[in-house]
Protein backbone atom coordinates (compact mmCIF):
# COMPACT_ATOMS: atom_id res chain seq x y z
CA UNK A 1 0.00 0.00 0.00
CA UNK A 2 1.07 3.16 -0.72
CA UNK A 3 2.46 5.85 2.45
CA UNK A 4 -0.28 8.72 2.95
CA UNK A 5 2.72 11.00 2.06
CA UNK A 6 3.44 9.24 -1.37
CA UNK A 7 0.09 9.32 -1.82
CA UNK A 8 -0.20 13.27 -1.24
CA UNK A 9 2.76 13.69 -3.81
CA UNK A 10 1.16 11.69 -6.60
CA UNK A 11 0.16 13.54 -9.12
CA UNK A 12 -1.99 11.48 -11.37
CA UNK A 13 -4.98 12.60 -13.57
CA UNK A 14 -7.75 13.70 -11.44
CA UNK A 15 -5.50 14.17 -8.74
CA UNK A 16 -2.79 15.83 -10.76
CA UNK A 17 -6.21 19.09 -11.49
CA UNK A 18 -6.67 19.41 -8.17
CA UNK A 19 -2.79 20.08 -7.23
CA UNK A 20 -2.48 22.43 -9.97
CA UNK A 21 -4.56 24.75 -7.81
CA UNK A 22 -3.43 25.59 -4.38
CA UNK A 23 -4.58 28.82 -2.37
CA UNK A 24 -1.98 30.48 -4.12
CA UNK A 25 -3.55 30.43 -7.45
CA UNK A 26 -6.13 32.83 -5.94
CA UNK A 27 -3.60 35.10 -4.75
CA UNK A 28 -4.58 38.91 -5.43
CA UNK A 29 -2.05 41.54 -4.36
CA UNK A 30 -4.13 44.33 -2.43
CA UNK A 31 -3.14 47.18 0.00
CA UNK A 32 -2.75 46.44 3.65
CA UNK A 33 -3.32 48.37 6.75
CA UNK A 34 -1.39 48.29 10.31
CA UNK A 35 -2.97 49.21 13.33
CA UNK A 36 -1.58 52.43 13.50
CA UNK A 37 -3.31 53.51 10.73
CA UNK A 38 -6.92 55.04 11.10
CA UNK A 39 -10.15 54.99 10.38
CA UNK A 40 -9.71 58.37 7.82
CA UNK A 41 -6.64 56.50 6.31
CA UNK A 42 -8.45 53.65 5.44
CA UNK A 43 -11.37 55.51 4.34
CA UNK A 44 -8.89 57.21 1.91
CA UNK A 45 -7.81 53.42 0.50
CA UNK A 46 -11.46 52.33 0.17
CA UNK A 47 -11.71 55.25 -1.63
CA UNK A 48 -9.02 55.14 -4.14
CA UNK A 49 -9.68 50.93 -4.17
CA UNK A 50 -13.45 51.27 -5.41
CA UNK A 51 -13.05 47.08 -6.21
CA UNK A 52 -11.39 46.74 -2.94
CA UNK A 53 -13.64 44.14 -0.97
CA UNK A 54 -11.49 43.98 2.15
CA UNK A 55 -8.73 45.49 3.55
CA UNK A 56 -5.99 43.07 5.69
CA UNK A 57 -4.36 44.80 8.89
CA UNK A 58 -1.19 43.26 9.44
CA UNK A 59 1.89 43.63 12.35
CA UNK A 60 5.00 43.14 11.85
CA UNK A 61 4.00 41.47 8.38
CA UNK A 62 1.33 38.82 9.88
CA UNK A 63 -1.99 39.59 9.82
CA UNK A 64 -4.05 40.14 12.44
CA UNK A 65 -7.51 41.38 10.74
CA UNK A 66 -9.86 41.97 8.25
CA UNK A 67 -11.82 44.83 7.56
CA UNK A 68 -15.18 44.17 5.21
CA UNK A 69 -15.58 46.90 3.38
CA UNK A 70 -19.19 47.79 3.66
CA UNK A 71 -19.46 47.00 7.59
CA UNK A 72 -16.67 50.12 7.42
CA UNK A 73 -18.58 52.15 5.75
CA UNK A 74 -21.92 50.97 7.19
CA UNK A 75 -20.33 51.73 10.59
CA UNK A 76 -18.53 55.14 9.95
CA UNK A 77 -21.73 56.66 8.13
CA UNK A 78 -23.64 56.61 11.09
CA UNK A 79 -24.24 59.81 12.75
CA UNK A 80 -21.01 61.52 14.73
CA UNK A 81 -19.25 58.18 14.02
CA UNK A 82 -16.63 59.76 11.99
CA UNK A 83 -16.13 62.33 14.40
CA UNK A 84 -15.59 59.56 16.97
CA UNK A 85 -13.69 56.89 15.38
CA UNK A 86 -11.77 58.72 12.45
CA UNK A 87 -8.61 59.50 14.30
CA UNK A 88 -8.81 56.17 16.33
CA UNK A 89 -6.72 52.79 14.73
CA UNK A 90 -8.78 51.11 12.27
CA UNK A 91 -9.06 47.66 14.31
CA UNK A 92 -12.15 49.49 15.88
CA UNK A 93 -14.12 47.78 12.60
CA UNK A 94 -11.88 45.06 12.03
CA UNK A 95 -12.97 41.33 12.10
CA UNK A 96 -10.36 39.87 14.59
CA UNK A 97 -10.95 35.88 13.11
CA UNK A 98 -10.93 36.01 9.59
CA UNK A 99 -10.02 33.12 7.46
CA UNK A 100 -6.10 33.03 7.39
CA UNK A 101 -4.45 30.34 4.68
CA UNK A 102 -0.90 29.57 3.91
CA UNK A 103 -0.31 29.59 -0.37
CA UNK A 104 0.44 25.92 -0.63
CA UNK A 105 -2.74 24.71 1.48
CA UNK A 106 -5.01 22.72 -1.65
CA UNK A 107 -8.34 24.33 -3.11
CA UNK A 108 -9.95 21.19 -1.06
CA UNK A 109 -8.52 21.83 2.70
CA UNK A 110 -9.55 25.66 1.58
CA UNK A 111 -13.52 24.73 1.04
CA UNK A 112 -13.58 22.99 3.81
CA UNK A 113 -12.34 25.70 6.17
CA UNK A 114 -13.95 28.36 4.50
CA UNK A 115 -17.27 26.32 4.47
CA UNK A 116 -16.59 25.88 8.66
CA UNK A 117 -16.48 29.88 8.53
CA UNK A 118 -20.37 30.10 8.42
CA UNK A 119 -20.21 32.00 4.70
CA UNK A 120 -18.82 34.60 6.16
CA UNK A 121 -15.76 34.29 3.36
CA UNK A 122 -18.33 34.69 0.41
CA UNK A 123 -18.53 38.49 1.44
CA UNK A 124 -15.10 39.24 3.02
CA UNK A 125 -12.94 37.27 1.23
CA UNK A 126 -9.87 35.47 3.24
CA UNK A 127 -6.29 36.05 3.73
CA UNK A 128 -3.27 34.63 2.05
CA UNK A 129 0.21 33.92 3.60
CA UNK A 130 3.41 32.62 2.85
CA UNK A 131 4.29 29.28 4.65
CA UNK A 132 5.91 31.45 7.45
CA UNK A 133 2.82 32.94 8.22
CA UNK A 134 3.88 36.42 6.57
CA UNK A 135 0.71 37.99 4.52
CA UNK A 136 1.24 37.88 1.15
CA UNK A 137 -2.50 39.37 -0.17
CA UNK A 138 -6.01 38.23 -0.35
CA UNK A 139 -8.36 35.97 -2.03
CA UNK A 140 -12.08 36.54 -2.44
CA UNK A 141 -14.97 34.32 -2.44
CA UNK A 142 -16.33 34.77 -5.44
CA UNK A 143 -12.65 33.37 -7.15
CA UNK A 144 -12.96 30.30 -5.01
CA UNK A 145 -16.61 29.46 -5.87
CA UNK A 146 -15.44 29.86 -9.67
CA UNK A 147 -12.30 27.72 -8.94
CA UNK A 148 -14.43 24.89 -7.09
CA UNK A 149 -16.87 25.33 -9.80
CA UNK A 150 -14.20 24.92 -12.39
CA UNK A 151 -12.24 21.66 -10.39
CA UNK A 152 -15.38 20.26 -10.35
CA UNK A 153 -16.83 20.33 -13.72
CA UNK A 154 -13.16 19.58 -14.98
CA UNK A 155 -13.11 16.38 -12.94
CA UNK A 156 -16.82 15.50 -14.30
CA UNK A 157 -15.58 15.98 -17.66
CA UNK A 158 -12.60 13.60 -16.81
CA UNK A 159 -14.75 10.72 -15.93
CA UNK A 160 -17.45 10.86 -17.87
CA UNK A 161 -15.16 10.86 -20.58
CA UNK A 162 -13.37 7.60 -19.56
CA UNK A 163 -16.66 6.30 -18.91
CA UNK A 164 -17.82 7.06 -22.21
CA UNK A 165 -14.34 5.70 -23.18
CA UNK A 166 -15.22 2.31 -21.24
CA UNK A 167 -18.49 1.69 -22.99
CA UNK A 168 -17.13 1.64 -26.07
CA UNK A 169 -14.61 -0.95 -24.97
CA UNK A 170 -17.79 -3.07 -23.78
CA UNK A 171 -19.78 -2.68 -26.03
CA UNK A 172 -16.69 -3.81 -29.03
CA UNK A 173 -16.31 -7.45 -26.42
CA UNK A 174 -20.16 -7.81 -27.64
CA UNK A 175 -19.92 -7.39 -31.08
CA UNK A 176 -18.35 -11.15 -31.84
CA UNK A 177 -21.94 -12.23 -30.25
CA UNK A 178 -23.94 -9.98 -32.31
CA UNK A 179 -22.14 -10.95 -35.52
CA UNK A 180 -22.67 -14.73 -34.29
CA UNK A 181 -26.28 -14.43 -33.23
CA UNK A 182 -26.89 -12.51 -36.58
CA UNK A 183 -25.65 -15.58 -38.84
CA UNK A 184 -27.46 -18.37 -36.40
CA UNK A 185 -30.84 -16.41 -35.45
CA UNK A 186 -33.41 -15.13 -38.42
CA UNK A 187 -35.72 -13.34 -36.49
CA UNK A 188 -34.44 -12.08 -32.92
CA UNK A 189 -33.63 -8.84 -30.72
CA UNK A 190 -31.18 -8.13 -28.46
CA UNK A 191 -31.55 -5.01 -26.02
CA UNK A 192 -28.88 -4.17 -23.75
CA UNK A 193 -29.44 -1.51 -21.69
CA UNK A 194 -26.68 -0.53 -18.79
CA UNK A 195 -27.99 1.64 -16.17
CA UNK A 196 -24.59 3.73 -16.08
CA UNK A 197 -23.22 3.55 -19.60
CA UNK A 198 -21.58 0.65 -18.74
CA UNK A 199 -22.74 -1.96 -16.70
CA UNK A 200 -22.75 -5.58 -15.24
CA UNK A 201 -25.25 -7.10 -17.83
CA UNK A 202 -23.43 -8.81 -20.72
CA UNK A 203 -24.39 -11.58 -23.00
CA UNK A 204 -22.57 -13.96 -25.27
CA UNK A 205 -23.21 -15.70 -28.87
CA UNK A 206 -21.03 -18.28 -30.01
CA UNK A 207 -21.32 -20.32 -33.38
CA UNK A 208 -20.52 -24.04 -33.79
CA UNK A 209 -21.89 -25.84 -36.77
CA UNK A 210 -23.88 -28.16 -35.00
CA UNK A 211 -25.37 -24.94 -33.10
CA UNK A 212 -24.78 -22.15 -30.97
CA UNK A 213 -24.02 -21.53 -27.59
CA UNK A 214 -25.61 -18.47 -25.84
CA UNK A 215 -25.52 -17.01 -22.48
CA UNK A 216 -27.28 -13.73 -20.52
CA UNK A 217 -25.44 -12.79 -17.67
CA UNK A 218 -26.14 -10.68 -15.00
CA UNK A 219 -22.46 -9.63 -12.85
CA UNK A 220 -22.91 -8.33 -9.80
CA UNK A 221 -23.37 -4.64 -9.33
CA UNK A 222 -23.16 -2.18 -12.35
CA UNK A 223 -21.52 1.01 -13.88
CA UNK A 224 -18.15 0.44 -14.07
CA UNK A 225 -17.42 -2.70 -11.27
CA UNK A 226 -20.24 -4.44 -13.12
CA UNK A 227 -18.49 -3.72 -16.51
CA UNK A 228 -14.82 -5.32 -15.05
CA UNK A 229 -17.02 -8.31 -13.88
CA UNK A 230 -18.57 -8.35 -17.27
CA UNK A 231 -15.28 -8.87 -19.25
CA UNK A 232 -13.95 -11.16 -16.30
CA UNK A 233 -16.44 -13.44 -17.13
CA UNK A 234 -16.49 -12.90 -21.27
CA UNK A 235 -12.93 -13.98 -21.04
CA UNK A 236 -13.43 -17.04 -18.91
CA UNK A 237 -16.46 -18.11 -20.89
CA UNK A 238 -14.51 -17.94 -23.65
CA UNK A 239 -12.03 -20.33 -22.85
CA UNK A 240 -14.35 -22.72 -21.32
CA UNK A 241 -16.10 -23.03 -24.89
CA UNK A 242 -13.63 -24.35 -26.67
CA UNK A 243 -13.87 -27.76 -25.09
CA UNK A 244 -17.28 -30.30 -25.61
CA UNK A 245 -18.51 -28.75 -22.50
CA UNK A 246 -20.85 -26.23 -24.69
CA UNK A 247 -23.62 -29.07 -25.26
CA UNK A 248 -23.36 -29.64 -20.94
CA UNK A 249 -24.52 -25.89 -19.83
CA UNK A 250 -24.96 -26.83 -16.18
CA UNK A 251 -21.27 -28.71 -16.63
CA UNK A 252 -19.98 -25.36 -17.82
CA UNK A 253 -21.93 -23.30 -15.24
CA UNK A 254 -19.65 -25.33 -12.68
CA UNK A 255 -16.30 -24.87 -14.30
CA UNK A 256 -17.35 -20.94 -14.36
CA UNK A 257 -17.95 -21.41 -10.79
CA UNK A 258 -14.39 -22.65 -9.99
CA UNK A 259 -12.65 -20.18 -12.33
CA UNK A 260 -14.69 -17.22 -10.76
CA UNK A 261 -14.13 -18.28 -7.30
CA UNK A 262 -9.84 -19.11 -7.20
CA UNK A 263 -9.83 -15.74 -9.32
CA UNK A 264 -11.40 -13.85 -7.35
CA UNK A 265 -10.38 -15.74 -3.66
CA UNK A 266 -13.77 -16.58 -3.02
CA UNK A 267 -13.08 -20.26 -2.18
CA UNK A 268 -13.23 -20.04 1.25
CA UNK A 269 -15.49 -22.38 3.61
CA UNK A 270 -19.07 -21.61 2.30
CA UNK A 271 -21.77 -22.68 4.60
CA UNK A 272 -24.54 -20.15 5.13
CA UNK A 273 -22.36 -18.20 8.31
CA UNK A 274 -19.31 -17.66 6.80
CA UNK A 275 -20.78 -14.44 4.95
CA UNK A 276 -22.03 -12.83 7.69
CA UNK A 277 -18.84 -14.02 10.00
CA UNK A 278 -16.91 -12.78 7.31
CA UNK A 279 -18.38 -9.62 7.10
CA UNK A 280 -18.95 -8.50 10.29
CA UNK A 281 -15.32 -9.25 11.36
CA UNK A 282 -13.78 -7.38 9.16
CA UNK A 283 -15.80 -4.59 7.38
CA UNK A 284 -13.01 -2.87 6.69
CA UNK A 285 -10.50 -5.04 4.52
CA UNK A 286 -12.10 -4.99 1.15
CA UNK A 287 -13.38 -8.34 0.79
CA UNK A 288 -14.73 -9.44 -2.69
CA UNK A 289 -18.28 -11.24 -3.39
CA UNK A 290 -18.74 -11.26 -7.00
CA UNK A 291 -20.43 -13.35 -9.04
CA UNK A 292 -22.90 -13.66 -11.90
CA UNK A 293 -26.89 -14.61 -12.42
CA UNK A 294 -27.08 -16.21 -15.79
CA UNK A 295 -28.87 -18.59 -17.79
CA UNK A 296 -26.43 -20.96 -20.13
CA UNK A 297 -28.15 -22.26 -23.21
CA UNK A 298 -26.70 -24.93 -26.03
CA UNK A 299 -29.10 -25.05 -29.02
CA UNK A 300 -28.77 -27.66 -30.88
CA UNK A 301 -29.51 -27.23 -34.58
CA UNK A 302 -28.76 -31.07 -35.26
CA UNK A 303 -31.14 -32.52 -33.14
CA UNK A 304 -33.85 -29.46 -32.50
CA UNK A 305 -32.99 -29.31 -28.91
CA UNK A 306 -32.16 -27.11 -25.96
CA UNK A 307 -29.83 -27.53 -23.11
CA UNK A 308 -30.72 -24.86 -20.66
CA UNK A 309 -28.76 -24.44 -17.50
CA UNK A 310 -30.18 -21.83 -15.06
CA UNK A 311 -28.26 -19.42 -11.97
CA UNK A 312 -30.70 -17.60 -11.04
CA UNK A 313 -32.02 -16.71 -14.58
CA UNK A 314 -35.33 -18.18 -16.05
CA UNK A 315 -36.11 -18.80 -19.44
CA UNK A 316 -39.42 -17.88 -21.06
CA UNK A 317 -40.78 -19.93 -24.12
CA UNK A 318 -43.93 -19.54 -26.13
CA UNK A 319 -45.11 -22.54 -28.55
CA UNK A 320 -46.77 -21.01 -31.47
CA UNK A 321 -50.62 -21.13 -31.20
CA UNK A 322 -50.52 -21.18 -27.80
CA UNK A 323 -51.90 -19.27 -25.22
CA UNK A 324 -49.77 -19.66 -22.07
CA UNK A 325 -46.21 -18.99 -21.58
CA UNK A 326 -44.06 -21.29 -20.14
CA UNK A 327 -40.66 -21.05 -17.46
CA UNK A 328 -37.79 -23.16 -17.41
CA UNK A 329 -36.60 -22.31 -13.53
CA UNK A 330 -33.40 -21.88 -12.77
CA UNK A 331 -31.17 -23.11 -9.61
CA UNK A 332 -30.97 -20.93 -6.76
CA UNK A 333 -27.25 -20.10 -6.86
CA UNK A 334 -25.23 -17.68 -8.72
CA UNK A 335 -21.95 -18.44 -10.20
CA UNK A 336 -19.08 -17.70 -8.36
CA UNK A 337 -19.92 -16.06 -4.80
CA UNK A 338 -19.00 -16.88 -1.23
CA UNK A 339 -21.98 -18.33 -0.52
CA UNK A 340 -21.82 -21.01 -3.43
CA UNK A 341 -19.80 -23.94 -2.80
CA UNK A 342 -16.82 -24.67 -5.11
CA UNK A 343 -18.69 -28.01 -5.93
CA UNK A 344 -22.07 -27.02 -6.48
CA UNK A 345 -23.35 -28.53 -9.42
CA UNK A 346 -26.42 -26.98 -11.31
CA UNK A 347 -29.10 -28.75 -13.68
CA UNK A 348 -29.79 -29.42 -16.98
CA UNK A 349 -33.14 -28.63 -18.57
CA UNK A 350 -33.37 -29.77 -22.17
CA UNK A 351 -36.93 -28.73 -24.28
CA UNK A 352 -37.28 -29.83 -27.82
CA UNK A 353 -37.52 -26.83 -30.24
CA UNK A 354 -40.47 -26.19 -32.60
CA UNK A 355 -40.25 -23.63 -35.23
CA UNK A 356 -42.10 -20.73 -34.77
CA UNK A 357 -41.11 -21.04 -31.33
CA UNK A 358 -40.17 -18.25 -29.14
CA UNK A 359 -37.80 -18.24 -26.51
CA UNK A 360 -36.71 -14.90 -24.00
CA UNK A 361 -34.35 -14.39 -21.84
CA UNK A 362 -33.77 -11.36 -19.14
CA UNK A 363 -31.97 -10.43 -15.86
CA UNK A 364 -33.74 -8.66 -13.30
CA UNK A 365 -33.22 -5.18 -14.29
CA UNK A 366 -36.36 -5.79 -15.75
CA UNK A 367 -38.70 -7.70 -13.54
CA UNK A 368 -37.73 -6.00 -10.43
CA UNK A 369 -38.00 -2.59 -11.83
CA UNK A 370 -39.99 -0.21 -9.55
CA UNK A 371 -42.81 1.79 -11.11
CA UNK A 372 -46.78 2.15 -12.53
CA UNK A 373 -49.13 3.65 -9.79
CA UNK A 374 -48.36 1.29 -6.92
CA UNK A 375 -44.90 2.05 -6.93
CA UNK A 376 -43.96 -1.95 -6.64
CA UNK A 377 -41.95 -4.25 -9.36
CA UNK A 378 -42.96 -4.98 -12.81
CA UNK A 379 -43.09 -8.45 -11.60
CA UNK A 380 -42.67 -11.86 -13.64
CA UNK A 381 -46.51 -11.95 -14.27
CA UNK A 382 -46.68 -8.10 -16.14
CA UNK A 383 -43.41 -9.94 -18.28
CA UNK A 384 -45.47 -12.81 -18.93
CA UNK A 385 -48.69 -11.02 -20.03
CA UNK A 386 -46.53 -8.47 -22.31
CA UNK A 387 -45.22 -11.33 -24.03
CA UNK A 388 -48.41 -13.16 -24.57
CA UNK A 389 -49.66 -10.27 -26.04
CA UNK A 390 -47.17 -9.62 -28.69
CA UNK A 391 -45.19 -13.09 -29.76
CA UNK A 392 -47.04 -13.82 -32.75
CA UNK A 393 -45.38 -10.54 -34.25
CA UNK A 394 -41.79 -10.14 -35.59
CA UNK A 395 -39.17 -9.78 -32.96
CA UNK A 396 -38.40 -6.21 -33.55
CA UNK A 397 -41.50 -5.43 -33.18
CA UNK A 398 -42.20 -6.95 -29.80
CA UNK A 399 -39.24 -5.58 -28.88
CA UNK A 400 -40.36 -2.50 -29.02
CA UNK A 401 -43.74 -2.81 -27.94
CA UNK A 402 -42.13 -5.11 -24.76
CA UNK A 403 -39.78 -2.14 -24.51
CA UNK A 404 -42.54 0.53 -24.51
CA UNK A 405 -44.56 -1.14 -21.72
CA UNK A 406 -41.31 -1.30 -19.46
CA UNK A 407 -40.32 2.47 -20.24
CA UNK A 408 -44.46 3.33 -19.74
CA UNK A 409 -44.47 1.33 -16.55
CA UNK A 410 -41.04 2.77 -14.86
CA UNK A 411 -42.46 6.24 -15.68
CA UNK A 412 -40.90 8.88 -13.95
CA UNK A 413 -39.11 6.10 -11.16
CA UNK A 414 -35.44 6.03 -11.23
CA UNK A 415 -33.89 3.17 -13.49
CA UNK A 416 -32.76 0.42 -10.47
CA UNK A 417 -30.51 -1.50 -12.38
CA UNK A 418 -29.07 -2.33 -15.88
CA UNK A 419 -31.82 -3.89 -18.42
CA UNK A 420 -30.92 -6.76 -20.39
CA UNK A 421 -33.76 -8.53 -22.81
CA UNK A 422 -33.62 -11.44 -25.46
CA UNK A 423 -36.24 -12.51 -27.68
CA UNK A 424 -35.77 -15.65 -30.50
CA UNK A 425 -37.59 -17.18 -33.06
CA UNK A 426 -37.00 -20.35 -33.78
CA UNK B 1 -29.53 -1.99 25.30
CA UNK B 2 -29.38 1.04 22.83
CA UNK B 3 -32.23 0.84 20.20
CA UNK B 4 -30.54 1.23 16.28
CA UNK B 5 -32.26 3.88 13.81
CA UNK B 6 -30.75 4.79 10.18
CA UNK B 7 -32.95 7.09 8.19
CA UNK B 8 -33.96 6.06 4.68
CA UNK B 9 -32.36 7.65 1.20
CA UNK B 10 -33.20 7.42 -1.76
CA UNK B 11 -31.34 3.70 -2.33
CA UNK B 12 -31.17 2.79 1.23
CA UNK B 13 -34.19 1.59 3.44
CA UNK B 14 -35.50 2.86 7.02
CA UNK B 15 -33.96 0.71 9.67
CA UNK B 16 -35.46 0.85 13.09
CA UNK B 17 -34.47 -1.75 15.75
CA UNK B 18 -36.38 -1.49 18.81
CA UNK B 19 -34.79 -3.90 20.46
CA UNK B 20 -36.26 -2.60 23.81
CA UNK B 21 -39.67 -4.32 22.58
CA UNK B 22 -38.00 -6.53 20.34
CA UNK B 23 -39.54 -5.21 17.08
CA UNK B 24 -37.29 -4.75 14.55
CA UNK B 25 -38.19 -2.71 11.05
CA UNK B 26 -36.83 -2.08 7.83
CA UNK B 27 -38.76 -0.54 5.07
CA UNK B 28 -38.11 0.81 1.85
CA UNK B 29 -35.63 0.21 -0.74
CA UNK B 30 -32.16 -1.00 -0.74
CA UNK B 31 -29.69 -0.97 -3.13
CA UNK B 32 -26.56 1.04 -2.05
CA UNK B 33 -23.78 1.59 -3.80
CA UNK B 34 -22.25 -0.62 -1.51
CA UNK B 35 -24.36 -2.78 0.34
CA UNK B 36 -21.84 -4.66 2.61
CA UNK B 37 -20.75 -1.05 3.56
CA UNK B 38 -24.16 -0.32 4.51
CA UNK B 39 -25.53 -3.63 5.91
CA UNK B 40 -22.32 -3.65 7.98
CA UNK B 41 -23.53 -1.58 11.41
CA UNK B 42 -26.41 -3.17 10.79
CA UNK B 43 -25.71 -6.92 10.99
CA UNK B 44 -23.03 -6.00 13.63
CA UNK B 45 -25.69 -4.33 16.26
CA UNK B 46 -28.67 -6.98 15.60
CA UNK B 47 -25.72 -9.50 15.78
CA UNK B 48 -25.32 -8.16 19.55
CA UNK B 49 -28.46 -7.85 20.26
CA UNK B 50 -29.36 -11.89 19.25
CA UNK B 51 -26.74 -12.74 21.19
CA UNK B 52 -27.72 -10.94 24.32
CA UNK B 53 -31.08 -12.42 23.85
CA UNK B 54 -33.26 -15.48 24.90
CA UNK B 55 -36.49 -16.93 24.67
CA UNK B 56 -38.13 -13.83 23.48
CA UNK B 57 -41.03 -13.34 21.18
CA UNK B 58 -39.25 -10.89 18.33
CA UNK B 59 -41.07 -9.52 15.66
CA UNK B 60 -39.35 -8.66 12.50
CA UNK B 61 -41.59 -6.11 10.17
CA UNK B 62 -40.61 -6.55 6.35
CA UNK B 63 -41.38 -3.49 4.65
CA UNK B 64 -39.33 -3.41 1.91
CA UNK B 65 -40.13 -3.09 -1.98
CA UNK B 66 -36.73 -3.18 -4.06
CA UNK B 67 -34.00 -4.63 -3.08
CA UNK B 68 -31.11 -5.52 -5.86
CA UNK B 69 -28.81 -8.82 -5.59
CA UNK B 70 -25.92 -7.03 -3.71
CA UNK B 71 -28.62 -6.24 -1.09
CA UNK B 72 -30.48 -9.83 -1.47
CA UNK B 73 -27.46 -11.41 -0.39
CA UNK B 74 -27.42 -9.38 2.88
CA UNK B 75 -30.73 -10.04 3.40
CA UNK B 76 -29.98 -13.80 3.24
CA UNK B 77 -27.36 -12.85 5.66
CA UNK B 78 -29.93 -11.13 8.07
CA UNK B 79 -32.17 -13.90 7.99
CA UNK B 80 -29.82 -16.60 8.70
CA UNK B 81 -28.11 -14.94 11.62
CA UNK B 82 -31.96 -14.85 12.64
CA UNK B 83 -32.95 -18.21 12.30
CA UNK B 84 -29.68 -19.65 13.83
CA UNK B 85 -30.48 -17.44 16.51
CA UNK B 86 -34.15 -18.48 16.86
CA UNK B 87 -32.56 -22.13 17.44
CA UNK B 88 -29.48 -21.57 19.57
CA UNK B 89 -31.38 -19.23 21.76
CA UNK B 90 -34.84 -20.52 22.03
CA UNK B 91 -36.27 -17.16 20.43
CA UNK B 92 -39.67 -17.32 18.67
CA UNK B 93 -38.91 -14.79 15.76
CA UNK B 94 -42.02 -13.86 13.98
CA UNK B 95 -41.59 -12.34 10.18
CA UNK B 96 -44.48 -10.56 9.26
CA UNK B 97 -43.61 -9.95 5.44
CA UNK B 98 -45.90 -7.19 4.25
CA UNK B 99 -46.14 -7.22 0.19
CA UNK B 100 -48.27 -5.43 -2.16
CA UNK B 101 -51.12 -8.03 -3.15
CA UNK B 102 -49.73 -8.00 -6.47
CA UNK B 103 -45.78 -7.94 -6.08
CA UNK B 104 -44.67 -11.15 -6.63
CA UNK B 105 -40.87 -9.90 -6.58
CA UNK B 106 -40.97 -9.42 -2.74
CA UNK B 107 -43.28 -12.00 -2.49
CA UNK B 108 -41.20 -14.75 -4.50
CA UNK B 109 -37.87 -14.01 -2.14
CA UNK B 110 -40.24 -14.54 0.92
CA UNK B 111 -40.97 -18.12 0.02
CA UNK B 112 -36.94 -18.69 -0.63
CA UNK B 113 -36.07 -17.81 2.78
CA UNK B 114 -38.82 -20.01 4.01
CA UNK B 115 -37.55 -22.63 2.26
CA UNK B 116 -33.61 -22.17 3.78
CA UNK B 117 -34.98 -20.73 7.39
CA UNK B 118 -36.94 -23.52 9.38
CA UNK B 119 -36.63 -21.60 12.72
CA UNK B 120 -38.23 -18.62 11.67
CA UNK B 121 -42.11 -18.30 11.37
CA UNK B 122 -43.18 -16.19 8.26
CA UNK B 123 -46.45 -14.62 7.79
CA UNK B 124 -47.21 -12.88 4.77
CA UNK B 125 -49.50 -9.78 4.20
CA UNK B 126 -50.74 -8.37 1.26
CA UNK B 127 -51.91 -5.00 1.14
CA UNK B 128 -53.87 -3.99 -0.90
CA UNK B 129 -52.86 -0.23 -2.06
CA UNK B 130 -54.70 2.47 -1.91
CA UNK B 131 -53.53 3.87 -5.58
Amino acid sequence: MLEPLLMNQSRAGISEIEAQYITGSLLKHVPFVTPKHTNEDVLTVFDEGPDLISLAVTEQGKPVGLINRNIFLGGMTKPYRRELYARKSCVAFMDKEPLIIEQGVSIQTLSLQAAETSGKILNDGFIITDDTGNYLGLGTGQDLVKVISYLQAEKNRLVMESIHYASIIQKSFLRASKEDMDSVLKDYFMHWEPRDKVGGDYYFCRKFEDGFFFALIDCTGHGVPGAFMTLIMASFLDHILTADNRKNPALALSMMNRKVKSALGQTGQCDGDFHQAKTIESPGEEHSDDGMDTAFCWFSTQNNQLVYAGAKTSLFYIIPGSHEANVLEPDRKGVGYVDTAIDYTWTNKELALSPGMCIYLTTDGVIDQIGGPKHIAFGKKRFIDTLLESHGKPMAEQKTLLLQGFYDYQGKQKRRDDVTLAGFRL
Amino acid sequence: MNNFYIKATADSPEVNFDFDNHILHIAGEAYPENAVKFFYPIITNLNNYLQATSEREIAVNFHLIYFNSASTKMLHSIFGLLNKNAQSNMNHIVVNWHHDEEDDTVLEFCMELKEDFHWLEFITIGTISAH
